[in-house]
């Protein structure tokens, strides 16, 4: 026990003495730190572009009270553009357009067609969409007041509004899809970069030589639970601190955010979720860790790291397209959703998307945990077993088979 | 305080590496473990040190099982190599924390080896600015920094400039002054002969030969004579076939039985113009070459 703490202490310290580390971290906060002043300085911006011209939108139409009607319909639905009258013909217009002197026009032909004519059209431009439903509005008063009706009850014909409330009696999954996103992505990141680094921590003690002293020193599992455990505490160190760093700074930046739903609901996360998702992070962190440490030992040089490790990439791969395809669909609770919510491997993923967008009977969650934590100790001590066979194993990387064997009857 | 291993086996899948190896080292000796490459020297010493059983066959100390929580063994193996990117110090506490030091304990140790070994300058420099030699006695200190009963020293010589041989050597007598039991696995005769009073030759996973080594000398027949000459010519055609010639220019004769010894050690003095006779007495290399040459 002893043992254990002095190797978790040594490996701790290597990590956070690591430059790669402590540049990584120090980055990743910087960049929260921008992240979250983005409404401040743009705000900044803001003020200071307020006096800038708008950008010009132009309305022609031969008929010339049309064309001012609809430029009384688009001025307060379009805020961010200058809605004129063109002058002169649709040659003129089009002229202007390609100068650069507007950027778009809406040249109608009636109140129920048009053509929109802009320079360079863009993936994104809504004008057209947003156009549509106003002249719908137009032609729809233009008839109810030929019909009779006067404006005030034309007015009120329009403006009908209808009150909704929805209730989500299990789960909502629009709000919890956002702790499930980036739980599962941290934990996608997280364990792909620390798994490489352990495999590569036990891979250059065995490749330096170092581990001739270590193995006479030391009891493969304390040396296979400190160096996980430590990479472990790394890695949630590094979490915190990005994360903790987020919060201070969105609490610093709360006034510049307003009522930003998605950023406040990141921070307000139910007190259980995050309890689950320490827990399923914590463990799935754990058992790969284990296995990336197994895998290190096995190979004899740093160079065959990475061709050794993708199997076990693969896995985690796979389980992760697994998990992101389900919940995309929306349909969190299909069969293969549940089967992947009791095998170790996929469950830290598959149990928690599960729990955060569908309704979980507890005991299902409890035996998903149970397992979990069976097979994370027992991967522990699996990897800790092939850790001594491999560390002595010099020249080729031992076959699979080889391995079991030689597990076997240690 | 006496190390026993007594009949070990050891197979590594279908390959059988020892065969009931047993020897006896005791302490304040030293005790020389010989054997050429695939011997099965590193083995033994991994089973003695428990990184991983024997098959069959028993380690003793005094008689009974070792117990590794309370014998502490120090351990320089032939293959080198620390932690490169980290520093000195960091280290080689680290190595001695693992074997049960304090930590503070462990400071001291090993600065006050750092000190013996005239190594301080570099206490706080990262392994891999050092020099092929002075990584080695730095190595060397992870092997004695936790006071160890038992110290196994595998090649400790390869790789050090005369000096540091000279310094290395002290440091190996003071062990051994100390009351401990030192284990030298090495391939230069040399410094075997030097320090160790008994050895074992190991060939093909069996002990082909173990004993003290002065009484081994003593055994073996004295029935050759090494002479010093002027003249060989004369030697070689009265002797004819018992007298060969050396590489470095003496004569070698063989004698029919080793009684007429003193016999023909007269006849050659009284007839030829001799600098020197003397009886053979084998090297620890030639002994080394008839027991671990033979391939069994």
């Amino acid at each position: 026990m002893k043992q254990f703490g002095t190797i978790l202490k040594f490996e701790l310290r290597g990590y956070l003495k690591n430059k790669v580390f402590v540049g990584t971290t120090v980055f990743l906060v910087i960049a929260i730190a921008i992240a979250m002043f983005i409404p401040n300085i743009t705000a900044m911006f803001k003020s200071e572009e307020g006096v800038k011209d708008k950008t010009v939108m132009l309305v022609y139409a031969q008929d010339g009270e049309l064309a001012s009607l609809v430029r009384q319909y688009f001025e307060p639905a379009f805020p961010d553009y200058e809605v004129k009258l063109a002058e002169g013909s649709l040659e003129d217009v089009k002229e202007q357009i390609i100068s650069g002197s507007a950027e778009c026009a809406f040249a109608m032909d009636s109140a129920s067609s048009y053509t929109y004519y802009v320079n360079n059209l863009t993936m994104y431009d809504a004008n057209t969409a947003l156009a549509e439903t106003l002249l719908k509005e137009v032609c729809r008063v233009t008839a109810m007041l030929q019909y009779g009706l006067t404006p005030e009850q034309a007015e009120k014909v329009m403006s009908v509004e209808i009150e909704s409330n929805v209730t989500a009696l299990g789960k909502d999954q629009g709000q919890n899809f956002l702790y499930t996103y980036i739980m599962i992505m941290a934990l996608y990141m997280v364990i792909l970069l620390y798994g490489q680094m352990v495999a590569t921590n036990v891979a250059s003690e065995k490749s330096s030589r170092a581990m001739e002293v270590l193995v006479t020193s030391a009891k493969p599992s304390s040396m296979m639970f400190g160096k996980v455990l430590a990479s472990c505490l790394a890695g949630l160190i590094q979490l915190v601190a990005v994360f903790g760093s987020a919060l201070v700074f969105y609490n610093i930046n709360k006034s510049a955010w307003g009522d930003n739903r998605i950023i406040e609901s990141i921070f307000n996360i139910p007190v259980n979720l995050f309890v689950y998702m320490l827990v399923y992070f914590v463990l799935g962190f754990l058992i790969y860790a284990f296995l990336y440490g197994a895998i290190g030992s096995t190979a004899s040089k740093l160079e065959d790291i990475n061709t050794s490790v993708m199997p076990i990439t693969f896995l985690f791969i796979i389980a992760f397209l697994v998990v992101m395809m389900s919940m995309t669909s929306g349909n969190t609770d299909n069969t293969l959703m549940k089967a992947c919510s009791f095998i170790p491997f996929t469950s830290p993923m598959a149990m928690f998307t599960r729990i955060c967008m569908s309704t979980v009977p507890w005991h299902e969650i409890a035996l998903s945990i149970a397992i979990l934590i069976g097979s994370t100790v027992g991967i522990g001590f699996l990897s800790a077993k092939i850790y001594s066979v491999g560390v002595l194993l010099y020249g080729t990387t031992p076959k699979l088979g080889a391995i079991i064997k030689a597990v076997w009857k240690a | 305080m006496r190390l026993e291993l007594k009949n070990i086996d050891k197979s590594f899948g279908d390959k059988q590496v020892l065969k009931g190896v047993s020897f006896t080292a005791e302490s304040g000796k030293a005790f020389g473990l010989l054997g050429r490459n695939g011997a099965g020297k590193t083995t033994s010493i991994r089973i003695l040190m428990n990184v991983f059983p024997a098959n069959s066959g028993e380690v003793l100390v005094d008689g009974k099982p070792i117990d590794y929580k309370a014998i502490q063994i120090g351990y320089l193996p032939e293959e080198r190599g620390l932690y490169p990117k980290k520093l000195i110090i960091d280290q080689l506490v680290y190595f001695a924390e693992l074997k049960g030091m304090g930590r503070k304990e462990a400071v001291l140790s090993v600065d006050a080896w750092l000190e013996r070994l005239e190594m301080t300058e570099y206490r706080n420099k990262r392994l891999d600015t050092l020099s092929k030699g002075n990584q080695q006695k730095i190595q060397l200190i992870t092997a004695l920094a936790h006071n160890p009963q038992i110290v196994i020293l595998d090649e400790p010589f390869s790789g050090l400039d005369p000096v540091n041989a000279i310094l290395l050597k002290d440091v190996v007598k003071e062990q051994i002054a100390q009351g401990k039991i030192v284990l030298f696995s090495s391939h230069q005769m040399s410094y075997i002969e030097e320090f160790c009073d008994s050895i074992a030759i190991i060939n093909a996973g069996r002990v082909a030969l173990h004993g003290d080594l002065r009484d081994i000398k003593r055994n073996y027949p004295r029935d050759r004579l090494v002479v010093s000459t002027t003249k060989p010519e004369q030697i070689q055609s009265a002797f004819g076939g018992a007298c060969t010639r050396q590489e470095n220019g003496s004569l070698m004769i063989q004698l029919a039985n080793p009684e007429e010894k003193s016999a023909v050690m007269k006849r050659l003095v009284e007839h030829f113009d001799i600098d020197e006779v003397r009886v053979f007495e084998p090297s620890l290399n030639d002994i080394f070459v008839q027991y671990a040459g033979e391939q069994v």
